[in-house]
């Protein structure tokens, strides 16, 4: 598009006290010959807000206003999706936290108004993405458990179309072998309901469902997802909008707990053997079909247990408080020990350990050592931690293990793969452990025709879940969303909401999608890579590198970008080494340009110059915070947010230096088991290629101390001044670039 | 999607982490929302968190991208220092009263901070639970938003109030403002009001609000956060002596039939996220948690088991029956009985974290008619709902995580309400 | 002090026998309260004569689910509760521990188990007191209950306790001087009196 910027200067909040205005006014017209350039006093007024519009109605497209941080007026500033604005922030980081009227406050505020007019230059308006094919609204359901079968109905209600997929030849899941629920409000048992719940989903006009059927392919991407699926041998295709896979848990395998008597006595059972006897009618011995007085429930069996599963399965004292219930109403008389490391019943459901007390369970603390028969009974030996003493409870009928959950993705054993060349711990054929997370090893449930795998990718004990707190339903495939409890152990009620919410996103990532735009975390952005196909050298490393897998490969490894998979990270733009990946309003050459924008003082001028490429969720708002609240840091450092500093280009750095810039810092999120980084591994990736560029610039005989990563979370403001002066410090050591002035 | 054609906004009750998830899920799948919140800012009680469990990480990161997402999406509007007053009419055609409190701040305020240099009355800090003080001419705190002053009313009417209007340069002080009510049409309504501390001084035995040094476990977080009131260092309030040896008190309150029945879920995690806070500030810090049962369910128990191993932390079971202080040194004397060795508990401390649970905020009679509470006074969502859904903690004591899930389906629960007609 | 951890520990692990709790939660006065015990200890640390006791109330609760009968039942703990209610009024599972500790105390003295020798020294002493004030007085009971065992004990005791006494005589917590009689003291004992001959004399 033909560009006509025009640039506005605040002098509101101080900035005018700070800054030599009339001098900043000049620059635009003097070096890019800007013509529209305005002062105001305040732009956020309406009066100010009336200036710029009326440019605008003569013509102004690229709206560049030097005032506050983006992070404020944003909604004063919006003047239509077809103008580009671009704010400067000479507040928050500069007149707040910087000495007044002073050389190096105003030669920050020239370079930040340069940067601005360069990337308004270098922007164009995003076209929102819309693929040739037609776009598919409706949600595939995976699993037809109680959390599948929610998420449909749900979706349904909404007045969405739902193809729900189950393996088995009837929906229900795991409840339709229990005899009762224990639900909200945790009261007595209630009926499962499944069947009911069956019946509705069959009966709903909007759900389509395939019974003994398994997905067999999915290939494309949100709204495009093409599916096979199979069903009693023949092979049935289906377009869906998006994915929520509801594929459920097993139950931990009991033949790994000989210890707790299963498989030496038949009358050691597990919770899931206990529900279906009761299910089928009557609890008994099954070593002789006799009668259970007394029985006796291990809780945490293989559950918080670092040789078995080292986390909490969650229902499992809630469980066994619902199957004593079961045996006390089978027979009054029967005495139920329950022996528990923690009663974990979480909220209202305490109310069911009120219940089971009530109804004269015996509980138990403690641990137990041994498991053994006498006399045609059983016996359990341990300690009781209350008591005190050690104790051995003889004359049990039955024993129930309460197992935990294992979520259905995870594979049985550990995955191998071939060890790279003298790698040490392969084993004799040359393979190697690794852990079970990249979506190559989980059992096939999606088979996606993805370059990064066939499946979800898992956290920890193979759970395909979120890794944020504060976005539970964001896993590593766009518009693939995880329900219940495949996605880490919870109890029926909790799977029911979890479900709901999923569907919700489901619907949510269809919306968005059909209107081109991005789902979370830049919700609403039209923007998308364009791969400038000529110049690509099959390297394949955004195809490796995307957190999201959106970059599929042909045979020949050129990339084969899936637009509605990607989250618009730039993930993939940092990582290409030709630079052939670029946004309409975020490039390599837009940040290169606003590099080269930078005016870097003679070496005898003694003014350093540094660049800070800074992730534009966190670091950039601790800066702003920092500003807030008057602190103050080195003049002589220039800050570039970037969408992710996995999106840092190296060839930015080469820019910097090449320019005589003295040194770079890069600012980001945590990485590591706990990353905080927005894309996954944005930060992480940053840091990994940026030790690579150490090595680059000891060849070239600059020292590596110029450039600097820094991990930094949004709260630690405070630390920031100290961060970047100490920086400083190290570059005043280190002295000037010797390719200045080239 | 069916018709595509929505017009009915969803009126979501409470900006914290439910209320603003709720709201921006529905907004990203098309709907308009209206978010009405009775603080002067958004975001709710996490904000006042230092640390989420059991990543250990800043609230505001997650809060800053939910306010991005409100900024770029023209979907939610909202409002600040607002309270629901009242609702008629029925699912899909509800009229609602928004009761606006003056700010006497209006939306010219660029936050420059000149009313505040010279404003000289200073308030208790709602925001730090009044542990310290702020200019009645304020920013609520430095993540606020929307980032805009707030004047305190004890200053309203004063020849300072008329000072502080006239240091502002941008007129944005407006000291005639009033309290006002807004009609406004909602098709559905997501109650997200959220939760209060349980008001621990009904716990007698346990001193809170007439010891000093007996805190709740959310004013904790305001110690420990490097940008509270005593700049991360666990200070205890008599004397500002920083604390080193602290008790964390587990269900002080929750599952206690004289109190909350219900367990409030998250104050074991809660706790030993806070004892790790107090592991950081001095390598003689130690920490004692005083519990019934630890409840760290699913990979929370990761978390646990890393606390557990720090040697600095105990773990004694035993509910406290008694907290009594010595009026010498302000040092608390904690009473129980280690149940696990059968030995009577009389331990000294610098410091007492009570546990406290979550008690919902409370939903007004008139709002009855179209929500059903259980015998707890949260939020029942089934079929009987007519047009109101909970989400968050008004429906069960729940961590972040857990509220964001449920926030999300109530979102979808309310987008059926206003696509059915 | 009575070390717990000593006390009724069995030669081999203890064996639970829920007979033992089908009795007391079908016999004992209260009895079926103790099921809702979720063993947190509030009420051992709540109770002023703790000290005393060879098991706290919440052990009680634990031995009775373990079916040491007669453990509980010739336990001094049973027999010492002096009604303050503290354990009652803090429980959260609002077990009526005064009264489940009284119903233990009747239900152990008609199955035969008299109190032992100082658990009924303290409890005539009380009683004596009683019927003499019409209260109790906290430095003359303690007195009298250390003296009654003869002159030495009686010395050595009271010296272990003096710092206590000190600090809460300086705490306004126990008076110096002696307690008077209750106003009406002589109803009083009609009352005592005509309770006592109609059985429900308590331990």
């Amino acid at each position: 598009m033909s560009k006509k910027v025009g640039v506005y200067i605040c002098k509101g909040c101080g900035i005018g006290d700070s800054l030599d205005i009339e001098k900043l006014a000049g620059l635009p017209e003097e070096e890019y010959s800007i013509d529209t350039v305005k002062i105001h006093e305040a732009f956020c007024t309406k009066e100010g807000v009336d200036l710029i519009k009326d440019d605008i109605a003569n013509g102004v497209n690229a709206v560049v206003i030097a005032a506050c941080s983006p992070r404020v007026n944003y909604d004063v500033f919006d003047f239509g999706v077809d103008k580009i604005v671009e704010r400067v922030n000479l507040r928050e980081q500069v007149a707040w936290s910087h000495a007044p009227k002073d050389e190096d406050t105003q030669m920050l505020a020239e370079d930040n108004l340069r940067m601005g007019i360069v990337k308004a230059n270098a922007s164009e308006p995003p076209v929102p993405f819309k693929a040739e094919e037609d776009y598919s609204g409706k949600l595939l359901v995976v699993g037809g458990g109680l959390a599948g079968m929610t998420a449909a109905l749900e979706a349904a209600k909404a007045g969405y179309e739902v193809i729900l997929v189950e393996k088995e030849a009837k929906l229900g899941g795991f409840l339709n072998k229990c005899k009762q629920r224990v639900t909200f409000p945790y009261k007595e048992l209630t009926p499962t309901g499944i069947e009911d719940m069956a019946a509705e989903v069959s009966a709903n006009p909007n759900i389509k469902v395939y019974t003994s059927a398994k997905v067999d392919e999915i290939s494309g991407g949100p709204c495009l997802f093409n599916l096979k699926i199979s069903q009693n041998g023949t092979q049935i295709t289906e377009k869906v909008g998006s994915i929520i896979q509801a594929t459920g848990w097993v139950p931990y395998d009991a033949k790994k707990l000989p210890h707790l008597g299963y498989g030496r006595f038949k009358d050691v059972v597990t919770n899931v053997e206990f529900e279906e006897m009761a299910k089928e009618g009557k609890i008994r011995r099954p070593s002789d079909g006799g009668e259970v007085k007394t029985a006796l429930f291990i809780q945490c069996a293989g559950s918080r247990d670092p040789e078995h599963l080292p986390y909490c399965s969650s229902v499992c004292c809630l469980v066994s408080l619902k199957q004593a219930t079961y045996l006390k109403e089978q027979d009054p008389e029967a005495v139920s020990y329950i022996l528990y490391k923690d009663m974990r019943t979480i909220a209202q459901a305490e109310d069911f350990y009120r219940k089971a007390q009530r109804d004269g369970n015996i509980f138990i603390r403690g641990s137990v050592e041994a498991v053994g028969d006498e006399g045609g009974k059983l016996y359990v030996a341990g300690y009781d931690e209350l008591l005190g003493e050690k104790i051995k409870i003889e004359g049990i009928d039955l024993v129930v293990l309460a197992v935990g959950m294992v979520p259905a993705s995870k594979p049985e054993a550990v995955p191998k793969i071939k060890a790279p060349e003298g790698a040490p711990g392969a084993d004799s054929e040359g393979m190697i452990e690794v852990a079970a997370d990249s979506g190559f090893f989980a059992n096939r449930t999606l088979n996606l025709l993805y370059r990064q795998g066939p499946e979800l990718p898992t956290l920890r004990y193979g759970f395909p879940d979120s890794h944020f707190i504060c976005f539970p339903y964001e896993t590593r495939r766009t518009g693939i969303y995880t329900a219940g409890c495949i996605r880490r152990p919870m109890e029926s009620y909790q799977a029911e909401e979890d479900a709901v919410g999923a569907a919700m996103k489901a619907i949510q990532c269809i919306e968005l999608t059909m209107r081109g735009m991005a789902v979370h975390p830049r919700a609403g952005d039209m923007s998308y890579p364009e791969f400038f196909m000529q110049r690509c050298t099959q390297c394949k490393r955004c195809t490796e590198e995307c957190p999201f897998g959106a970059i599929n490969e042909d045979e020949k490894a050129n990339p084969l970008p899936q637009p509605t998979r990607c989250r618009r990270c730039g993930v993939c733009m940092g990582a290409c080494p030709e630079r052939i990946i670029s946004f309409k309003n975020y490039s390599v050459p837009m940040i290169g340009d606003m590099i080269k924008a930078i005016h870097v003082p003679e070496e005898d001028e003694g003014k350093p110059r540094v660049v800070a490429l800074i992730c534009e969720n966190d670091a950039y708002p601790a800066l702003d915070m920092a500003g807030i609240k008057r602190m103050s840091w080195s003049p002589y450092i220039r800050f570039i947010p970037v969408r992710c500093l996995g999106s840092v280009n190296l060839v930015w750095i080469a820019d910097s230096l090449s320019r005589g810039i003295d040194g770079i810092i890069l600012l980001g999120c945590r990485h590591g088991d706990d990353y905080q980084c927005h894309f996954i591994k944005g930060s992480e990736l940053a840091n990994v290629r940026l030790s690579k560029v150490a090595e680059t610039l000891q060849r070239l005989a600059l020292e590596s101390d110029r450039v600097r990563y820094v991990e930094i979370g949004i709260a630690d403001y405070h630390k920031l001044p100290g961060i970047l002066d100490d920086f400083m410090k190290v570059i005043e050591n280190v002295g000037p670039n010797p390719y200045k002035g080239w | 999607m069916g018709d595509g054609k929505i017009t009915q906004t969803i009126l979501v009750v409470g900006g914290g982490i439910s209320g603003l998830t709720a709201a921006l899920e529905a907004a990203e799948a098309g709907h308009e929302v209206i978010i009405v919140e009775k603080n002067p800012y958004l975001g709710g009680k996490v904000t006042q968190l230092y640390q989420y469990f059991p990543k250990l990480c800043p609230p505001n990161c997650g809060l800053e991208i939910n306010f991005k997402r409100i900024r770029s999406n023209p979907r939610i509007r909202f409002f600040t220092m607002a309270q629901l007053a009242g609702v008629s009419g029925s699912p899909g055609d509800f009229e609602v009263q928004i009761k606006i409190s003056p700010r006497y701040v209006n939306e010219r305020c660029t936050c420059c901070g000149e009313c505040a240099k010279v404003c000289e009355t200073e308030i208790p800090n709602p925001f730090n639970f009044g542990l310290d003080k702020i200019k009645a001419a304020y920013l609520p705190h430095e993540f606020a938003f929307p980032m805009r002053y707030v004047i305190d009313p004890s200053i309203v009417g004063t020849e300072e109030g008329k000072r502080v209007a006239e240091a502002c340069s941008y007129g944005a002080i407006d000291l005639g403002m009033k309290e006002e009510t807004l009609t406004l049409k909602a098709g559905t309504i997501i109650w997200a009001a959220g939760w209060e501390p349980y008001e621990a001084s009904k716990i007698e035995y346990y001193g809170f609000g007439v010891y000093p040094n007996v805190i709740n476990n959310i004013m904790m977080e305001r110690l420990a956060s490097p940008v509270g009131p005593t700049g991360g260092k666990i200070l205890r309030p008599s004397d500002k002596k920083e604390a080193k040896r602290v008790a964390f008190v587990q269900c002080a309150g929750s599952r206690d039939e004289n109190h909350l029945a219900y367990c409030s879920s998250i104050c074991c995690l809660a706790s030993l996220k806070q004892a790790n806070y107090l592991m950081e500030t001095s390598p003689e810090a130690a920490a004692t948690i005083f519990f019934i049962d630890i409840r760290a369910m699913d990979r929370l128990e990761d978390f646990y088991t890393m606390i557990k191993a720090n040697d600095r932390i105990r773990f004694i079971k035993s509910k406290i029956a008694m907290i009594t202080e010595d009026e010498a040194t302000h040092d608390l004397l904690v009473e129980g009985e280690n149940t696990q060795t059968g030995e009577q508990v009389r331990e000294r401390f610098d410091l007492v974290v009570l546990a406290t649970g979550m008690a919902p905020n409370k939903v007004p009679e008139w709002l009855l008619p179209y929500v059903g509470l259980d015998e707890y006074g949260f939020v029942i969502n089934n079929g009987s709902n007519k047009g109101v859904f909970g989400a968050g903690c008004v429906r069960r004591p729940s961590d972040v995580a857990t509220s964001v899930q449920d926030s999300t389906a109530a979102a979808l629960k309310a987008i059926q309400t206003i696509v059915r007609r | 002090m009575a070390d717990p951890k000593k006390k009724g520990k069995a030669e081999g692990p203890v064996s639970y026998d829920p007979s033992f709790s089908k009795e007391v939660f079908e016999k004992v006065d209260y009895g079926e309260k103790i099921k809702m015990c979720m063993q947190c200890g509030v009420c051992a640390a709540s109770c002023p004569l703790s000290m005393v006791m060879d098991y706290s109330p919440r052990k009680i609760f634990a031995l009775i689910r373990a079916g040491k009968r007669s453990e509980v039942l010739s336990s001094k703990a049973i027999m010492l509760c002096t009604s303050c209610y503290s354990c009652k009024v803090r429980c959260p599972r609002k077990v009526p521990v005064v009264d489940v500790m009284h119903g233990l105390a009747n239900y152990a003295l008609k199955q035969g188990y008299v109190p032992r020798e100082e658990t009924a020294l303290f409890g005539r002493e009380f009683w004596k007191q009683i019927l003499r004030l019409g209260r109790i007085d906290e430095k003359d009971l303690p007195r009298r209950y250390f003296f009654s065992k003869g002159i030495i004990p009686g010395i050595k005791k009271s010296m272990e306790l003096a710092d206590m006494g000190i600090v809460l005589m300086l705490h306004k917590r126990m008076k110096l001087l002696p307690e008077r009689s209750v106003k009406g003291i002589k109803e009083l004992r009609k009352m005592l009196e005509k309770a006592s001959a109609m059985g429900n004399g308590g331990a």
